[in-house]
């Protein structure tokens, strides 16, 4: 191995060193300058954006350990993108906060680690290697989710999801060290799952609640509104895209290189999971009063809808999933974008509050309104095409119940995304919440997201190069 | 292995450890005087409750104790096989420090070091 096989890990490797800077960078500032990181973070956050599209690198490095190829880029690089505007949306939130002035540059910092983190967790080639970035993934965010601890709430989201992480890790190495009796290595290489193996089905079973935990798949979401409810919400849009996101994206990766000869188990596990979780959320969500709780119970059932396309273990599902989770990136992050600028502005974070908004912010109620269409899958913007790619993945898998439930679903869903329309542009409030002049970041940030969910839809060579690029898995 | 052996591995898992703690309890001695419950080899009987609360400061500084405990650790194999590795070993250690001492500086400006 010499020095430049370092650089199959460049995108990992910049990762590090933006980290390294922005900890100089807070080290060499004085107490009362600390929000100057803001600017610097978000800027410098660009080359490694540029770094991971102008990547190309193959090959594996460490005996597997790690590995690298076009469709696991693509997956970083999706991610990488949703860090970007879950960075923008921030600064705002960064800079207003009083009680946060000296702590500033931890979040960038805890973010960039996590982030490092979900990089390693794609690129895992080994299980070791898998459990060690998936605890650097959750552990930054749970210090994260308590980030204002002096409100009870977030103390309690912070505290709720290291507990549920730490029990659903347990769970995993469970699982993981079950798949190792069976085969002898933990190598995904080497690893010869067979279809008739109880140990081995068993050790993935409890490998895939293990997973689901940070999916939140139903019935492992009991922690997800909570921990959304209480986390600050910069915190949250990132646990509900980049956590959810690089879980989906790994299961992924594992289901088709590793268990493909045990296809008719997770297919069945899958197919029930998948019913449970779009059904339950969206019961759940229409009886939200808390715009966050509402968002929370939103994304376990867009999670539901995300397992159709892995149920058919087909590269069209694959590539399915990956459209679909860069077009719930820009549509979530818009609608949690709004979310988190009402809330620095006027603290309110219930649905009825939102009555009457587009009489005072009519630019933020049509950005909300769009984000919400997009989750619901309205025609004209992108959430409808990536949930179109989801059915006729499930379709193409013959599994037509399933899809006719997910379809039911869908309309289930829009009736409660309609709501929240329904009162920014037609309820009428006494006390609307008043007139926003958000600053550069966060415009910058919903101006981006809007773009996504208005633009992938149509431009037709985003989902080619993708189909284009996920038969490397 | 099979549905039997998953079973078997089951029950002699429940066994071995139910039956330590069934058989130690059956079968050994027992004696119970009051030296007993003196405290062995940890020092001192503690006047007053030992449950009490600890400043969170300890805790600061054990973490920091910690880091560079491993980091001792860390070094000793490092220090056996830089001959073999050269120059490599050296830069990649240097790196190490770098990220470490960095660390430190960071807990220093932070004020974890200031016990107050």
């Amino acid at each position: 191995m010499s020095w430049s096989d370092f650089f199959l890990m460049q995108q990992e490797l910049a990762l590090i060193l933006l980290a390294l800077v922005l900890l100089v960078v807070e080290i060499s500032l004085d107490t009362e300058n600390k929000h100057k990181i803001i600017p610097v973070a978000n800027f410098l956050f660009i080359p490694i954006l540029v770094i991971g599209f102008l990547n190309t690198s193959t090959g594996s490095l460490f005996g597997d350990m790690y590995i690298t190829d076009p469709t696991r880029i693509l997956m970083k690089n999706i991610l990488n993108v949703g860090v970007f505007l879950v960075f923008l949306q921030v600064s705002n939130w960064l800079k207003t906060q009083a009680n946060n002035r000296n702590r500033i540059s931890e979040f960038y910092l805890l973010i960039i680690s996590s982030l490092i983190g979900v990089n390693y967790l794609i690129s895992a080639g080994n299980f070791l290697m898998f459990y060690l970035s998936l605890e650097l993934t959750s552990i930054p965010i749970a210090a994260l989710a308590a980030y204002e601890q002096y409100k009870h709430k977030s103390a309690e989201a912070g505290i709720k999801m290291i507990l549920s992480s730490a029990f659903s890790s347990g769970i995993l190495l469970f699982g993981l060290s079950l798949l190792y009796a069976g085969t002898g290595t933990l190598n995904y290489g080497a690893m010869a799952i067979a279809s008739v193996d109880l140990i081995q089905s068993m050790g993935f079973i409890f490998f895939f609640s293990g997973l689901a935990f940070k999916i939140s798949i139903v019935p492992f979401h009991l922690w997800t509104a909570d921990v959304y409810e209480g986390a600050p919400v910069a915190v949250t849009s990132y646990l509900s895209v980049i956590s959810k996101g690089v879980a989906v994206f790994v299961l992924a990766i594992v289901l088709i290189t590793l268990f493909g000869e045990i296809q008719g188990l997770w297919q069945e596990v899958i197919y029930v999971t998948a019913i449970l979780t779009m059904t339950i959320g969206n019961l759940f969500a229409i009886r939200q009063k808390n715009i966050k709780r509402f968002l929370a119970f939103s994304s376990i059932a867009q999670a539901g809808f995300i397992l159709l396309g892995l149920v058919g273990g087909s590269n069209f599902g694959t590539t399915a999933v990956l459209y679909f989770v860069l077009i719930y990136i820009f549509s979530n992050l818009a609608a949690f974008g709004v979310v988190s600028v009402i809330q620095n502005a006027s603290d309110k974070e219930n649905i009825y509050d939102y009555n009457g908004l587009y009489k005072t912010n009519p630019r933020l109620s049509l950005v909300m309104m769009l984000a919400l269409f997009s989750l619901a899958g309205i025609p004209p913007v992108a959430g409808f095409f990536g949930k179109f790619f989801l059915f006729a993945a499930a379709a193409e898998a013959g599994m037509y119940v399933l899809l006719l439930i997910a379809v039911l679903n869908a309309i289930i869903s829009l009736y409660y995304y309609l709501l929240v329309v329904k009162a920014m542009f037609i309820n009428s409030n006494d006390q609307p919440v008043p007139k926003i002049e958000s600053d550069f970041f966060a415009r910058a940030g919903l101006i981006l997201c809007t773009a996504g969910i208005i633009i992938t839809g149509f431009i037709s060579w985003i989902y080619e190069y993708m189909l284009n690029n996920s038969f490397g898995i | 292995m099979s549905t039997e052996g998953l079973i078997l591995f089951f029950i002699a898992g429940v066994l071995m450890v139910g039956g330590g703690i069934i058989v130690s309890n059956l079968v050994a001695p027992r004696s119970t005087n009051a030296q007993k419950l003196d405290p062995y080899e940890c020092g001192i009987p503690t006047i007053g409750p030992s449950w009490m609360q600890f400043r969170v400061g300890y805790y600061l500084f054990a973490i920091m104790f910690l880091i560079f405990d491993v980091e001792t650790v860390f070094i000793f194999p490092w220090a056996v096989v830089m001959k073999q590795v050269g120059m490599t070993a050296f830069i990649e250690i240097l790196i190490f420090f770098v990220i470490l001492g960095l660390g430190l500086l960071y807990a220093w400006k932070k004020k974890a070091l200031r016990w107050e």
